[in-house]
């Protein structure tokens, strides 16, 4: 049996690398009205937020710029997103509710490997990361934010975090397509993307309980609120460790509840099978 | 097989054992009245489906193995069972005495599994970018890919269409893509449910003379599921006969008929308009001075039916062949019933 070693799973990121860049060349005038409608759309979002701030001088004691720094982080998570999420490996309800879960039985590779790297799509998925990064430097530069390697360490790490809660509720809440299919297919994008809205919200200057509530029940405070705050130096309330510890916490909860889901799948079977909506 | 090269497969030992393997689900019983619909909230009902029982068979490396039974006999369960996409209530199963469930990944490295009705191609991206997209994922060394892409594309006729989109291309070469990938990795065994489903008479020659040629060459188990008996007679030579989640029947074709009486068909041609008759014989067409009989050879010899023949005038020409399979098989389809 091969071993996953890094190069190994190098390799694989390549493949679907190479798929992406070829669906690109090949159908490049979709492809680019495709990357050309994520950015305006979340572009839109993040701008609504700016230009308000902008109108009033600021939300909620948090400056324009520093808005701006939030934007261009709740913008980095999204082009992270796509990059990473291309073929519903993160909206993975999908797969399991349309019955998709058994063509990837038949790979030789581990499941947690192939849902890591099929979705990997950094040509066509780069739009809103690099339109992120764009928006990352002017706010650095407007902020004079000393870029030291500890503080693009702790970005990095803040970003995993953001990116690890991301998935884990999407695979947590994805569970309930294990034992509703039908029902439960859309799931993951319902829960994610129907609240992403809230996330671009910054909270600063919201009554506590609010704050409270958003950073635990509904974590769109983790999104790019939070971390934007304590990247700019002042940490909101439970501290700056907080994002970590909760992503550490949800990924262990939807771990175990995913497990004990693909236990049903295999005891039970899936009596549906939808061929739409797989590699395509 | 990561990825040593391996021309020759051993045609000795088991490739598949299963021995007292159960699987059984819970289907939910919904009622289209609203009294049974409110009953239903509070406890639902349910109705426990029996896919398999106690079945236990055995397959030998390098057979070629016809695996059949009415709709939901259990025949694509059993299939899922064997590639690790489910797990027994009880019993266990061995494919190259690994267990499906324990050592997926290892055999998926040994294993083909092809269901009819799915593709595993990319749909979006021609056919030789998901030959590429097999060759890293499965991990399959440079000269193993290049043998067997040569071979599939060669034989399979693959060539015209290796830069053609999955999307583009009708049915049956789609499923000839299919089977070429499936064969990229060099599997030992092929799992195949219902392959020639939805295939026209030239792509499902082409699909079956393919079949029959790498289990004949190259030694690889072959396993198929297909309700076209007639295929599987000209694939196979031994038939396992799933009902209700038995095994029924395992053994050769000829061995079937016989279950059912050893039916044979009596053909005679009549040049002078009689309408002949035939104790212990059945008929069933008559077409243009053209009868069709059945008969049971084990109630009455070919010689004693030879011998009542030549009493008759008037016969230009007979013709006595064995009953087509697929009557063998409805015959015994409705005795289950």
């Amino acid at each position: 049996m091969d071993k996953i070693t890094p190069i190994r799973f190098l390799k694989l990121l390549g493949i679907y690398a190479k798929i992406d860049l070829a669906w690109l060349i090949r159908d490049t005038k979709y492809a680019i009205a495709a990357i050309t409608a994520d950015m305006i759309s979340n572009m839109s979002a993040v701008s609504a937020v700016f230009l308000i701030a902008i109108r009033f001088d600021g939300i909620g004691g948090m400056s324009s710029d520093e808005v701006l720094f939030m934007m261009a982080y709740s913008t980095l998570v999204t082009g992270l997103f796509i990059i990473f999420g291309n073929n519903n490996n993160i909206h993975v309800s999908r797969i399991i509710g349309r019955g998709q879960l058994e063509h990837m039985f038949i790979q030789p590779l581990p499941l947690h490997v192939q849902l890591m790297a099929s979705g990997f799509g950094p040509f066509t998925g780069c739009g809103n990361f690099l339109v992120g990064m764009g928006l990352l430097v002017v706010s650095i530069q407007r902020l004079s934010i000393q870029v030291t390697p500890s503080w693009v360490l702790t970005l990095f790490l803040y970003l995993l975090a953001t990116m690890t809660i991301i998935v884990a509720r999407s695979y947590l809440v994805s569970t309930m397509a294990f034992y509703s299919p039908v029902a439960a297919e859309e799931i993951s994008s319902v829960a994610i993307e129907g609240t992403w809205m809230l996330s671009t919200f910054p909270l600063s200057g919201m009554p506590r309980a609010i704050q409270l509530s958003l950073i635990t029940i509904l974590p769109e405070g983790l999104m790019a609120w939070f971390p934007a705050m304590a990247l700019l130096g002042r940490p909101p309330l439970l501290g700056a460790y907080y994002p970590l510890i909760f992503a550490m916490l949800l990924a262990a909860v939807a771990a175990f509840a995913f497990k004990k889901g693909m236990k049903y799948y295999v005891t039970k079977g899936s009596n549906r099978y939808l061929p739409y909506g797989f590699r395509r | 097989m990561s990825q040593k090269d391996q021309t020759v497969i051993s045609r000795t030992g088991s490739a598949v054992s299963l021995k007292g393997v159960d699987k059984h689900f819970l289907q939910w019983q919904r009622d289209n009245h609203a009294k049974g619909m409110l009953r239903n909230l509070i406890k639902p009902e349910k109705k426990v489906v029996r896919a398999l029982e106690d079945v236990s068979f055995e397959i030998e490396k390098g057979e070629f193995v016809a695996y059949a039974g009415p709709n939901g006999a259990g025949k694509s369960t059993t299939m899922k069972l064997l590639s690790g996409m489910l797990i027994p209530n009880a019993g266990d199963i061995r494919v190259f005495g690994l267990s499906p469930q324990k050592n997926r990944r290892a055999l998926m490295h040994r294993l083909g599994v092809l269901f009819g009705n799915r593709t595993e191609l990319w749909w979006d991206h021609p056919i030789i970018q998901s030959f590429e997209w097999k060759k890293v994922v499965w991990n399959i060394d440079d000269s193993t890919y290049r043998r067997n892409l040569d071979m599939v594309t060669e034989l399979l006729d693959l060539g015209p269409l290796l830069k053609t989109f999955a999307r583009e291309m009708s049915l049956g070469q789609r499923m000839r893509a299919d089977l070429g990938m499936m064969l990229l990795h060099s599997p030992e065994l092929l799992l195949l449910d219902e392959p020639t489903l939805g295939l026209d008479v030239v792509a499902k020659r082409q699909m079956i003379d393919f079949l029959k040629k790498i289990n004949h060459e190259e030694g690889v188990t072959i396993m198929v599921t297909s309700h076209d008996m007639d295929d599987l007679e000209e694939m196979a030579e031994r038939m396992l006969m799933i009902s209700d989640g038995k095994i029924a029947y395992d053994g050769g074709f000829d061995g079937l008929r016989k279950i059912t009486g050893d039916l044979t068909r009596v053909i005679l041609s009549m040049e002078n308009g009689d309408v002949p008759t035939l104790d212990d014989a059945h008929l069933i067409s008559a077409k243009n001075g053209v009868y069709e009989f059945e008969v049971d050879l084990g109630q009455t010899t070919v010689r004693d039916l030879m011998r009542r023949l030549s009493d008759y005038d008037g016969i230009s020409d007979v013709e006595i062949k064995k009953a087509p399979i697929e009557q063998v098989i409805a015959r015994i389809y409705q005795e289950w019933k």
